[in-house]
C-alpha cells in the first residue's frame, strides 16, 4: 500500500471515532500545552530580563571598582587598623597609573575613567533649570524618544537630554529638540578664598532625547554627556584640588567580547575588582531556566500519562477492527501496512494533541497585554514569548511519541491471523 | 488451472488433534465454476483458505497457475493473492463508515493501482452492481443486498483470476440472493475467471460447473457439468 493511502485512511478512521480520538488528543494537549506555556514564559522571562539588563548597564564592558578599603587584598578579612595592604590598586579611587596598567592587558580595547562632573544649570535662551549631568562612558541602550546614538555612545559636543526637559525648555515635543543647542553651566573649584570660582559655559547640540523606561532601575534624569566633554570639564572641576586626577570607577571595553570571563579574571588578579553584567546576567538565566525545565516536567509528565491513554485506545480500535484488519489481510495487505495503518493512526492522534495544546498555548499570547497591565510592565513586553519553532519541534515530538505508544497496538494488529479476524462477528 | 494435491490440515495437537482435511486432492480448470458443497464443520472453508493460502496447510501443495502457493513466502502470497484473487463474504464484511467509493477502493489500493486508473475501475465496478448512484453514501445505509452486491464491486475492482464466495447469498433472502448469484455468474462468464463458492446450498450448487463434495474433511464426490 501506498503510504498517501495509510494515511488518508488512518485519517479517516480516526474521524469515524471522532469522540474517542478527540479525548485522546486532549489528553496530550493537555502536556503540550504545559510545555509549551512553561516554554514560552521561560522565553519571555529570558527576553524580558535580557531588556531589564541592558537598559542598566552594558554587558559588554566591564566596570571595575575600587577594592573595599577594609577588606585586606582579596581575602575576606577586614585589614588590622594602621597596616597598609600590599597592594594599593584602586583602593577607594583609581589614578592614571591604573588606568595604564589596565590599558596594557591584551583584550582591552580602552579604559573609561568615571569622570565626575557637576553641572550648575541647563540653559536655552533665558531659561535656566536644575540639571544633573554625567557622561556616558559604557554602551548601555537607552530607550530613546527621539534620535539617535551610534554604537550607544554620545558622540563629543552633544548631549543625551532625558524626556523630562522637554517642556521646560519650550520644545513641543522630543523630536523639534533634535539638532538644537543647550547650554550647560558649570563652576570650577574654590582654590582661593579671594577669587570667585572661573565658569565654564558648554553649548551641546541634543542628539537624542531618552524616555523613561520600566525595566530601568534608576530614574534616569541626567544629561549624559561624551567621554571628551566629561574630560574636559572634570579637569576644569578639578584642577588645583585634591579630586584631580583621581577617579571612583573605571569602566573597561573590550576588543573581544567573546573573552569577557578572561579579561576579567586578568584584571582581578592584578588586584582590582571587577562587575560584570554578564555574571548577574548568566545567573538570572540559570533561574529562569531551572524554573522553565521545572514547569515543563510537569507537562512531560501529563504526557507521559497520556501515552498509556494514547496505547489503551489503540488497543480498543484494533480489537473493533479485528474484521477489517482480516479483510485487509485476505485482500492481500501486508502486516507491514496494517502496523503501518494503525501507527499513522497513532501519529495522527499525536498531531491533533500536540496542535490542539500547542493553539491553545499560543492564543494566549493575548493575554499579554493583560500580564502587562498588571504588572505594570511597559506596553510591547512579552513575558509570554512564543517561538514557532519551538512549537514545531513539540508537536513533531508528540508524533514520534504517539507513534511509539501505538507500536504495540499496531504490531497486534499487524500479528492478527486472517482467518480468526474473519470468523469474528 | 489450479491443482489441489495431498492438502491436509490438522487443528490441535495429538491427542485433541483434529483432521479438518484429509488428502485432498482434485485440479480446476481455468475460468470454471466450482461449488465446493458441504455441512457446516465439513471443512469446506478451511479447504477455501488453504486454496486462497490465508492458511498453510503443513501437508500436500496448492498450485495455481504453475505457482505453489504454499511454498511461496508470506509476503510473495499477499502480493499474488491482492493480484489475482479477492473474496465474498457471507456476512458481506464491508467497511460500514465508509463512503462505497471508499469500499471499492481498498483492494486496489492494497494492490497499489495508481490514483488515476483506481477511479475508473472504482466506478466500472460498482456501475457492474448497479450502486454507481450510491457511490458517495455510507456503507451502513445499504440493504443487505446492496452490501453484497457492494461487496461483489469491491471483488471485482481489480479485475482476480480467481473470485471466492464463501456462503455468498446465506444471510439474503431467495430474491436478493438471486441477483447476487447473477452477479458472480455473470462475472464468471464474461471475464472467464474462475469462480469458487463455498455453499451448503443445493440449488446455487447445481448452476455451477463443478460441485466437490466434502464431508468430515475427505472429498465424498466431484460431479462436473456434462459427465454424469
Amino acid at each position: 500500500m501506498r503510504m498517501r493511502d495509510i494515511v488518508v485512511r488512518a485519517g479517516r478512521s480516526l474521524r469515524q471515532a471522532k469522540a474517542r480520538t478527540l479525548l485522546t488528543s486532549l489528553a496530550i494537549s493537555v502536556g503540550a500545552f504545559t510545555v509549551t506555556v512553561a516554554l514560552a514564559a521561560g522565553a519571555g522571562s529570558q527576553s524580558y530580563t535580557n531588556n531589564f539588563i541592558k537598559s542598566n548597564g552594558d554587558q559588554s564592558a566591564l566596570t571595575v571598582i575600587p577594592q573595599d578599603r577594609l577588606t585586606q587584598d582579596n581575602s575576606q578579612k577586614p585589614m588590622k587598623y594602621g597596616e597598609e595592604s600590599e597592594s594599593t590598586n584602586g583602593q577607594g579611587a583609581f589614578t592614571k597609573k591604573d588606568v595604564s596598567r589596565i590599558e596594557k592587558i591584551d583584550n582591552v580595547a580602552a579604559v573609561i575613567p568615571e569622570y565626575g562632573i557637576h553641572a550648575e544649570y541647563v540653559a536655552r535662551g533665558d531659561k535656566k533649570f536644575y540639571a544633573d549631568a554625567t557622561i556616558k562612558a559604557d554602551r548601555t541602550e537607552v530607550a530613546l524618544a527621539a534620535g539617535s546614538l551610534k554604537n550607544g555612545d554620545v558622540k563629543s559636543g552633544t548631549v543625551l537630554l532625558p524626556e523630562s526637559y522637554i517642556d521646560s525648555l519650550g520644545f513641543k515635543n522630543a523630536q523639534q529638540a533634535i539638532g538644537k543647542n543647550v547650554t550647560l553651566r558649570f563652576v570650577g573649584a574654590v582654590t582661593s578664598p579671594y577669587q570667585l570660582p572661573e565658569k565654564l559655559d558648554k553649548t551641546l547640540k541634543i542628539a537624542a532625547v531618552s524616555k523613561k523606561s520600566t525595566t530601568m532601575v534608576q530614574p534616569q534624569a541626567t544629561l549624559q554627556l561624551s567621554v571628551a566633554d566629561g574630560k574636559e570639564i572634570n579637569q576644569f572641576q578639578t584642577k588645583g584640588t585634591s579630586r584631580e586626577g583621581i577617579f571612583s570607577m573605571l569602566t573597561v571595553r573590550l576588543k573581544n567580547e567573546d573573552k569577557l570571563a578572561e579579561t576579567q579574571t586578568e584584571i582581578e588578579s592584578k588586584g582590582y575588582s571587577v562587575l560584570s553584567l554578564k555574571d548577574v546576567q548568566e545567573a538570572l538565566f540559570q533561574f529562569i531556566d531551572i524554573v522553565t525545565y521545572g514547569a515543563a516536567l510537569f507537562g512531560f509528565l501529563a504526557i507521559l500519562a497520556s501515552v498509556f491513554g494514547v496505547i489503551n485506545t489503540q488497543y480498543i480500535s484494533v480489537l473493533e477492527r479485528t474484521q477489517q484488519i482480516g479483510l485487509m489481510k485476505a485482500l492481500g495487505a501486508r502486516r507491514r501496512d496494517i502496523g503501518r495503518l494503525f501507527r499513522y493512526e497513532a501519529a495522527w492522534v499525536g498531531f491533533l494533541g500536540g496542535a490542539i495544546g500547542t493553539l491553545l498555548a499560543v492564543s494566549l499570547k493575548w493575554v499579554n497585554p493583560w500580564i502587562n497591565s498588571q504588572l505594570g510592565l511597559e506596553s510591547g513586553t512579552e513575558l509570554l514569548k512564543f517561538e514557532p519553532m519551538t512549537s514545531l519541534i513539540l508537536v513533531a515530538s508528540l508524533v514520534i511519541v504517539a507513534v511509539v505508544a501505538g507500536y504495540f497496538p499496531a504490531r497486534k494488529a499487524a500479528r492478527l491471523d486472517p482467518i480468526e479476524a474473519l470468523r469474528t462477528e | 488451472m489450479i491443482t489441489v494435491e495431498h492438502v491436509t490440515k490438522t487443528y490441535g495437537k495429538k491427542k485433541n488433534s483434529f483432521l479438518a482435511l484429509d488428502d485432498i486432492t482434485f485440479s480446476i480448470p481455468e475460468g470454471a465454476s466450482v461449488a465446493i458443497l458441504g455441512k457446516s464443520g465439513s471443512g469446506k472453508s478451511t479447504l477455501m483458505h488453504a486454496m486462497s493460502g490465508l492458511d498453510r496447510p503443513e501437508v500436500g501443495s496448492v498450485h495455481i497457475n504453475g505457482h505453489d502457493i504454499l511454498k511461496l513466502k508470506q509476503k510473495e502470497v499477499d502480493a499474488f493473492r491482492s493480484h489475482t484473487m479477492s473474496f465474498i463474504f457471507q456476512s458481506f464484511f464491508v467497511q460500514a463508515n465508509e463512503s462505497c467509493y471508499n469500499n471499492v477502493s481498498l483492494p486496489l489500493e492494497i494492490a497499489g493501482v495508481p490514483l488515476r486508473e483506481r477511479r475508473k475501475k472504482i466506478e466500472a465496478a460498482l456501475e457492474a452492481v448497479e450502486l454507481l448512484d450510491k457511490k458517495k453514501n455510507r456503507a451502513r445505509d445499504l440493504s443487505g443486498g446492496q452490501k453484497q452486491r457492494l461487496a461483489i464491486a469491491r471483488a471485482i475492482a481489480n479485475d482476480p483470476k480467481i473470485l471466492f464466495a464463501d456462503e455468498p447469498t446465506g444471510n439474503l433472502d431467495s430474491v436478493t440472493g438471486k441477483v447476487v448469484e447473477d452477479l458472480l455468474f455473470n462475472y464468471n462468464k464474461k471475464k472467464g475467471a474462475t469462480l469458487i463458492i463455498v455453499t451448503h446450498d443445493d440449488d446455487l450448487a447445481s448452476r455451477c460447473d463443478v460441485q466437490i463434495l466434502i464431508k468430515d474433511g475427505k472429498i465424498q464426490d466431484i460431479k462436473r457439468k456434462g459427465k454424469k
